[in-house]
This record gives structure tokens, sequence and C-alpha cells, in this order.
């Protein structure tokens, strides 16, 4: 069983960056041989590149919707997103890369991958390192629910 | 009036908006694209160490990391007044080909593609990459993901790392290659070589045979007679990584030649209230609204600009592919939005002849790709972004810190065309009111030609509709939201 811990995010886009300060935090706390952790700043296909390998995913980022408070957590099946766009202007979204590569026979895909979202209106457009009060309130609820999707599958010892 | 928003945008996401207005008759009375744009780049940039910026703003849009990369090594060449080895400017302008391989096939067969290869009037949830491989087969788009794949690894072996290199550095690069990386590059270039002509045959078999499309592709919506501009070489053929900016009118003759310092003595930029991006057009013809013809300084770039712009190819197949083009589109310029797309695989053909050059010169190999750089002062680097000419400019305090920055992307470049060829696109398929999902589909198409990057590369997971269309009756009530589902 190999698990891939991956945050997503821009760090120099303010809110934006906050899968990979949960991912930094959680770098703290696990050491196992084998959970991977690891940041990107990229979506769609090189996303799924990432991914292949693993059999399970865990895929920590700033989610938009509408309907949620700024700054909630929460846990939410690939296989729910009905659609999902890497908010990338010159890409695929992660689901589409994944369809596409399970039809040209691709047998490295995770069986298992799980979005941890933190939840915001509004995607910053404005350059910075810092979070905003609320985001940065939802990094220790992030990092709980990451560490209990790893633990149904690897007990870490801390 | 009618208000049609299309909201956001499939495909081509960032956060950009359509507006379209209708008049009392529900034909189209204007349109309007918004962007909004990141905000506070300068201030974030001041303070911080000259050397860091090809890294940071190779983060600012995660469409063209590499192409940021070189326009900012490329200030810093001129703000530290330094002259890199040649070695180290052919290291850098093959891993440049490796970006244009690995992007321009993203944007044929991912993005832009599927409206040509699928059709345009496919239904939506057909109109995307896998669409592509129920039609074009298994195989090939199997050969599809290798040759991408084969754009990135040349990238990384070069660059360090795939999408955000780090081996820019003021006076050079930080890293030379061994023969195993020669050995491993040569054998991929050969197959996309390969890759790239089966592209533009299929190309031709799918869409240049199809009257069908020819027809769209000529329509009266979809032809913009702007001015056309590109980076050249001293023979005025297209080069990518470096050169002069070349600016031709509508019949292909040299309007300007300047070099990227001259850059503010040419292009002015035109503020629209609406509109968070900026329009800039030529100065030498002025600002005409939002026109096209030889009183209207909008210019456009990119693959089709670039084409426009130059006077060839500097390799032997994609020149004659080049000739091609021309002598099957009417001469120059072409004024087609949708001949972007061949365009765009003209120049993924030389990108690969190109990168065959360089990886047989026998200096790529050198070990010397350094030079020691100078005082720090103010430099402006320009490079072609796969979208089109990219400015970066910087001003450096004496202890080599950035004191102003300021970035011209090419998106900006094209703003003003690209909303004349959603109008127009608008304009040619929307009467009386008929607002149906395939005719959004060809406004979209429109722009999609373009392959704008909307200067937002946050990769957040948005939760909403991909589509949202909201058509409202003249006292702006809303009447109806048609939602669509990729």
């Amino acid at each position: 069983m190999k698990i891939l811990v991956l945050g997503v995010g821009n760090l120099i886009l303010r809110d934006d960056g906050v899968g990979v300060h949960v991912v930094n935090e959680l770098k703290t706390q696990i050491q196992h041989p084998n959970i991977d952790l690891e940041e990107a700043i990229t979506g769609g296909m090189n996303l799924l590149d990432l991914l292949l390998g693993y059999d399970k995913a865990i895929i920590i980022d700033a989610v938009k919707s509408d309907d949620s408070k700024n700054g909630e957590v929460k846990r939410i099946d690939i296989r729910d997103f009905n659609t999902m766009h890497s908010c990338n202007p010159h890409d695929v979204s992660l689901i589409e890369a994944i369809e596409m590569a399970k039809k040209l026979g691709e047998d490295r895909i995770p069986k298992e991958i799980i979005i941890i979202g933190i939840m915001m209106e509004k995607i910053p457009c404005e350059f910075g390192e810092n979070l905003s009060e609320n985001i940065a309130a939802a990094v220790p609820k992030a990092v709980r629910l990451t560490l209990d999707e790893i633990e149904k599958d690897i007990k870490i010892s801390s | 009036m009618k208000t049609v928003t299309i909201d956001p945008i499939t495909r081509l996401e960032g956060h950009g908006k359509i507006s379209i207005f209708l008049n009392d008759k529900g034909d189209v009375d204007n349109a309007y694209l918004q962007i909004p744009e990141l905000r506070g780049f300068e201030r974030f940039s001041q303070g911080r160490r000259a050397e860091d910026m090809p890294q940071i703003t190779s983060r600012i849009c995660g469409v063209c990391p590499v192409a940021h990369h070189f326009a900012a090594t490329k200030a810093l060449d001129a703000a530290f007044n330094v002259d890199p080895p040649s070695a180290a400017k052919k290291l850098r302008e093959l891993m440049y080909m490796g970006y244009f391989i690995y992007d321009h096939i993203l944007h044929f067969y991912y993005l832009g593609g599927p409206d040509f290869v699928v059709g345009p009037d496919a239904p939506p949830e057909k109109r995307n990459v896998i669409g592509v491989i129920e039609k074009a087969g298994v195989d090939i788009g199997k050969e599809v993901i290798k040759h991408r794949a084969y754009g990135q690894k040349i990238t990384a072996i070069l660059g360090g790392k795939a999408t955000h290199p780090v081996c820019g550095l003021p006076g050079g690069v930080s890293k030379g290659l061994n023969k195993d990386e020669v050995k491993d590059i040569d054998t991929m270039v050969k197959s996309c070589i390969n890759f790239a002509k089966f592209s533009l045959k299929l190309f031709d078999d799918i869409v240049l045979q199809n009257k069908n499309y020819v027809d769209i592709i000529l329509s009266d919506p979809y032809q913009l007679a702007t001015y056309n501009m590109g980076l050249v070489d001293k023979n005025n053929k297209a080069n990518f990584y470096d050169g002069i900016i070349r600016v031709t009118d509508q019949n292909g003759d040299e309007k300007l030649k300047f070099e990227v310092n001259d850059y503010y003595k040419h292009i002015a930029e035109r503020v629209e209230e609406w509109s968070y991006i900026k329009f800039p057009y030529l100065k030498a013809i002025g600002w005409n609204g939002f026109t096209d013809g030889k009183d209207s300084g909008i210019y456009r770039v990119g693959p089709l600009g670039r084409l426009n712009a130059c006077e060839g190819m500097a390799t032997t197949e994609a020149n004659k592919e080049y000739k091609r083009f021309f002598e099957t589109l009417g001469g120059k310029s072409v004024n087609s939005t949708l001949a972007f797309h061949w365009a765009r695989l003209i120049e993924l053909l030389y990108a690969t002849e190109r990168a065959q050059e360089l990886i047989k010169d026998s200096e790529i190999t050198s070990q010397k790709i350094r030079n020691p750089v100078g005082e720090p002062g103010e430099g402006m680097g320009v490079t072609e972004a796969a979208r089109g000419t990219l400015i970066h400019h910087y001003k450096l305090t004496k202890d080599g810190l950035i004191d102003k920055a300021n970035l011209i992307v090419a998106t900006t470049n094209n703003s003003g065309a690209i909303n004349m060829s959603i109008r127009d696109a608008a304009r040619g398929v929307i009467k009386g009111g008929d607002v149906s999902n395939a005719t959004l589909n060809m406004v979209e198409m429109a722009f999609r030609a373009y392959d704008p990057c909307f200067a937002c590369a946050t990769h957040s997971l948005p939760g909403g509709m991909p589509l949202e269309v909201k058509i409202y009756d003249n006292k702006r009530r809303l009447l109806k939201t048609l939602k669509q589902n990729l």
C-alpha cells in the first residue's frame, strides 16, 4: 500500500497556496516509507503524472464553492466531482485526464483519489505569500482530516 | 436589451467571462470578454533578489512557466549587462523547443482540436480529448501522450524540473548536457519530428479535406484584418527564443521593426472601464476603437501573428508547410482566426526540427555555459511564449534587488483582437435572439483559437458549473439560465 499526499497550490498567490501549507505541516508529523508527501503547482495532465503508481492519492487543494463557508474543510471522493477543472486555462481537468488514461489502458491510476478541499468563495488574484485569517485557521483542520484519511490504511506511529 | 453571459468558459477556464448584449431584435449589439488580472506583482517583486525572478515568474502562470523563466532570464542578462556564451544560448533555446513541443501538442489535441476533430456541432460532452481519442483511435491517443511527455522530458533534462525550471541564470545556464542526455534527447526529438508531420497530415485529412470546416474557417465572422507581431531573426525568419520584434500590415508588408528596448516607443495601452486587462495598440497607427483594418492599431500575436509577421520558417520542412499555408489560404496576411490551429502545428514542426539542429550542434555539450555578470542596472527581455510575444522589464537597485518590475504578457497583446473575434463570432451565429448551446460554442471557438492565458494560474478545484449562460430581457430581468457540463 503506497499513499501519495499531494498539496496543490501556488505559494505566491495567497490563499491559493493553502494545500502546500498543509503538506508542509504534515511533513513535520509524518515519516513513513510508504507515504510520500509532495507539493505541486499544476493541474490536469501533469497532476495525473504525479499520481501514477500509487494505491491511494490524497490531494489537498483550495476548492472554489459558492455554497460553502470560507475556510470550511471537506473530504470529497473524486468520483463525487461531476465536473472538475484544473483552473488552468491551458489544461484539461484531472477527471478528463484520468478518463483518458483509462481509455488508453493506463493501469497505474490510484484506486482511490480523495480530495481534502479547503473551501473558498473566491480564489485570490493578488500576489502575496500569507494566508488570510479564515484559511489559516483551516490548516489544522485539513491536517487532521488528512491524517484520518491516511490512518484508514496506514497506521502512523507518532 | 437582452444580455447573454457565458461564465465561466469551458476548457479555457481561468476566470474569464463573456457577456453578449443583444439589441431589441435579438441580434448582437456588442460583446465583452472580462478577465480579472492578477494584481500586485510589482509590489510583490520589490526588494527581492533579481536572480530569483526566473523562479518567481515561472510560478505566475501554470501555462507558460518556461516562457516566463526565459523572458526573466533574458531581462536579467540585459540588467546585469552580460552576454551569455553561445553554448548557453543554444541550451536555452533547445529547452524552449521542448516547451513548444508539449505546449502546442496539448493545445491542438486537448483544447482547440476537439472543435475540429470531433466537430463544432458535436454535443459538448463529446467535444473534449476523450472525443478526440474515440474518433482518432486509441493508438493515436497513445502517441499524443507519448510526445507531449517527450516535450516535457526534454524540458526537464535541461531545466532541472519539467514545469518550473531552475536553470536560467543571468549570463547563462546552471547546467550543461552530457553525452547520454544528448543521445536521449536526440531519440525523442526524432520521434517528435515524425509526430509533428503526422499531426499536420491529420489536420489536412480531417479539417482541410472537409468542406464544412473550411467554410467555417473562411467565413466572415472569423476574419480579422489586424496588424501582426512576432520575433524574427536577421533573415526575417520566425524565432521563438530571441530576435527583433517585427510588425507587418494587412498585406504582409513590414510596418515596424524594433528591439525590445524600444517597445514603449511603439506600443501604447488603452484602458477600458469594463476590463481589468489593457488593450495594447501600435502608436504609429493609433487607437480606433475595436476595429480592424489599416487605421486601427490593434495587432495579433501567437502562432498566426508570428507566421504573418515573418517571411518564413528557418527549417526546411516547416518552411514548406509555411508556404503551403499561405498558398492554401490566399496569401498574406491570413486573417482567419481559426487558422491559428494550423499555424500552431506548423510551429510544432519547426520546434522539432530546430531542436534537432540544436541537439546535433557540436557546441551543445560545451561546459562553457556562463559568463560573469556586470553591474546591476535596467533590462528588458523578450521571448515568444507559445501564445505570443512576452516581455519582462526590470529595474534593479545597486545591490541587485528588484526596484521595479513590469510584465507584458502574450494574452494582453492579443486582448483587443480576442474581444473583436468574440463579438464578430457572436454576430455571425446569434440572430433574432436564438442562442443555442451550439452557437455559444462557435463563440467560444473564436477565442479558444488564441489559446489565451488568463494570467490566473491558480490550481484550485472549482466546484461550480463549468458553463453557465444567463439570458436577460430588456429590463435586465433574468429570463433563463442554461447550464452545461462537460
